[in-house]
């Protein structure tokens, strides 16, 4: 019964989700459709960030270092070698996923608090590699990427086509998310968050289960920073790869639901239109954006541990129980 | 040569603060076992009281300190109280999210309240210079290096001489055995916290003629103090600080030898290493 209740549950997110391209379509409001963006974009990276994190229940705290590699591999390309974004974002993946390849050989190991300690110390690098290597990144001034509209280019005048960008971003990732989870990969993964120990005693390689999870997840991360650089046209490096940045990753998935396909699409449709109003209609105070992160955040962890989806599947079988009886 | 041994001191001295910022952690990870991630943002906390008491009443820091501590032991109180107290059993990643969560209310609360203005204690003491031979060291420095390494002597002393501080290390290598021998251990870990968070209200004071306090001044200083905290072993005050000086030697060192901003690349450097060949800390017993 309650298999048939998840099935059903995730085909109504996914019809939500396909559904979803019609908003920017139906309002002509540039600043509605800079929200809609948004929220496909980070649907998609927290996406990407639950791949790991989520499935294997060990904290990230370092994925806008990833966010950055794929933002300034497609912005540098670009602007520098008049190389297509579309190309850059292969290459920002590519370079991202070698990062991880690294990183997480020698970090993945760790025990708990050690390794979230490494991602914030790997953040921090990233972040002081782009501001120190000026002959590279251009430094703490950042990339402005040119205005030139085209396809190749992944420049356009009109925000639909961003849209459009940004919502089969969203679509991939929650795609390859669901394959994942039915697949021996997401078992396994959901195994060793588990209990490492035991998982690996049943035969599960964990270190290269948890290395082949990492290295997606940064992959997927990078394509959304590389779309997002083309987005927004600008790079800055402190508040690209800052800690508000990778908490956001964390937010949207824990308040979606950690360890579930559609939590960070439960998580950004709600946090992000939220968050990016309030910061809309309150633009004179800085800070908001984070003071309010910071408050769900805290909230989340104290009083719905579990997730809005969580959340909503007790509500509803809490209430078919009631029909039944 | 003089120049290098300038950097030298001047490494120590600021590695004198980072020890007494790093006890204070070091304590309530060692004890309660958190990852505190606001700690840096009590820091801040505890500069802008110092601040707005120097502005209000043109008075040294110093001479306020006492206000600033009790202020800052009452905000570790109820923030222990309110918040700690109900993830105490929670897993690692909840807490630490916790207190990233509080850490990012508490440093977007100063940039709303007080903007990202620089803010700076100018009174004597701040030009003030001591000259010892060829060496030119700031009174301020050398005051709070004093300060700092004596208040984190008097923290291991604590530790190891007096009842509570023997509960407290109990608690810290053995929980349950502790609750099991009699001990109160909710007790114990809010006075941990509470010392800790007094600790680092003490650094703030003695930092507060020193460095200019702002927003984002915490989250510098608090990730500087988790590496030192790895660096000493986790749980150990001699570690922390002797980690605490280390780390100021290096940063001073390779801001002298390689240039301003390699310091903290410096140091994120030996961070990582460290974590990857000697996850123990280098000054841990394991």
């Amino acid at each position: 019964m309650i298999k048939t209740f998840l099935k059903r549950q995730n085909a109504v997110l996914w019809i939500i989700a396909v559904a979803s391209i019609a908003l920017p379509l139906l309002t002509d409001n540039r600043y509605y459709q800079d929200i809609i963006i948004m929220t496909f974009l980070w649907t998609g990276l927290a996406a990407s960030w639950n791949l790991y994190s989520g499935y294997c229940a060990r904290l990230s705290i370092g994925h806008a270092a990833f966010l950055g590699i794929g933002a300034y591999a497609a912005a540098l390309l670009y602007t520098n070698y008049g190389i297509s974004p579309w190309v850059g974002m292969i290459a920002g993946g590519l370079l991202a996923g070698l990062v991880a390849l690294v990183i997480g050989g020698s970090t993945l190991r760790l025990k708990g608090t050690f390794f979230v300690l490494a991602t914030i110390a790997f953040a921090k690098i990233a972040e002081t590699f782009a501001i120190t290597a000026k002959w590279i990144t251009g430094g703490s001034l950042g990339v402005l990427i040119p205005y030139a509209p085209g396809f190749i280019n992944m420049t356009w005048q009109s925000k639909i086509p961003y849209a459009v960008l940004a919502w089969v971003y969203m679509l991939a990732i929650l795609a390859v998310c669901v394959k994942v989870e039915h697949s021996r990969l997401g078992y396994f993964l959901r195994a060793v968050g588990e209990d490492r120990e035991a998982a690996e005693n049943l035969g599960v390689n964990a270190s290269k289960i948890m290395l082949t999870a990492f290295v997606m997840s940064a992959v997927f991360t990078a394509f959304g920073g590389s779309i997002m650089a083309m987005y927004v046209m600008y790079i800055e490096p402190t508040s690209l790869m800052s800690m508000t940045n990778s908490v956001q990753f964390i937010l949207l998935a824990i308040a979606g639901g950690l360890g579930t396909a559609f939590g960070p699409l439960a998580g950004a449709y709600v946090l992000v239109p939220l968050t990016n109003l309030m910061r809309g209609n309150f633009p004179s105070v800085s800070g908001l954006h984070g003071l309010l992160l910071g408050l769900i955040l805290i909230a989340v962890l104290l009083y719905r541990s579990s997730g809005i989806l969580p959340a909503l599947k007790g509500f509803f079988e809490k209430r078919r129980k009631g029909d039944m009886g | 040569m003089e120049q290098l041994l300038q950097a030298f001191f001047s490494g120590i001295l600021s590695g004198g603060i980072y020890a007494l910022i790093s006890v204070g952690l070091t304590l309530i990870f060692g004890v309660v076992g958190l990852v505190n991630f606001a700690h840096g943002e009590f820091l801040m906390l505890s500069m802008y009281i110092a601040y707005w008491l120097y502005y209000f009443t043109q008075l040294e820091p110093y001479e306020t300190l006492l206000i600033n501590l009790i202020i800052m032991a009452t905000v570790g109180y109820i923030v222990f109280k309110v918040i700690m107290t109900r993830v105490l059993d929670a897993d690692h990643s909840v807490q630490m999210l916790l207190t990233l969560g509080l850490s990012m209310v508490l440093q977007n609360l100063a940039l709303m309240l007080f903007k990202a203005d620089y803010r700076n204690v100018r009174t004597n003491i701040t030009t003030d210079v001591i000259n010892a031979g060829f060496l030119n060291l700031s009174t301020a420095r050398v005051m709070a290096f004093a300060v700092a390494i004596a208040a984190s002597v008097a923290l291991y002393l604590f530790l190891q001489k007096t009842y509570t501080g023997t509960a407290m290390r109990a608690v810290a290598q053995h929980g349950r055995a502790a609750r099991l021998m009699g001990i109160n251990i909710k007790k114990i870990y809010g006075q941990a916290f509470v010392i800790g968070t007094v600790l680092v209200g003490l650094a703030g004071v003695l930092m507060s003629p020193i460095y200019a306090v702002f927003p984002t001044i915490g989250s510098n200083f608090s990730t500087l103090a988790f590496i030192v905290v790895v660096l000493g072993g986790l749980s150990s005050v001699p570690g922390a600080i002797l980690g605490g000086l280390l780390i100021g030697v290096v940063e001073s060192m390779a801001g002298y030898l390689l240039g301003p901003v390699y310091q903290q690349a410096a140091y994120f450097l030996l961070f990582i290493l460290v974590l990857i060949f000697k996850p123990s800390g280098l000054f841990g017993r394991e």
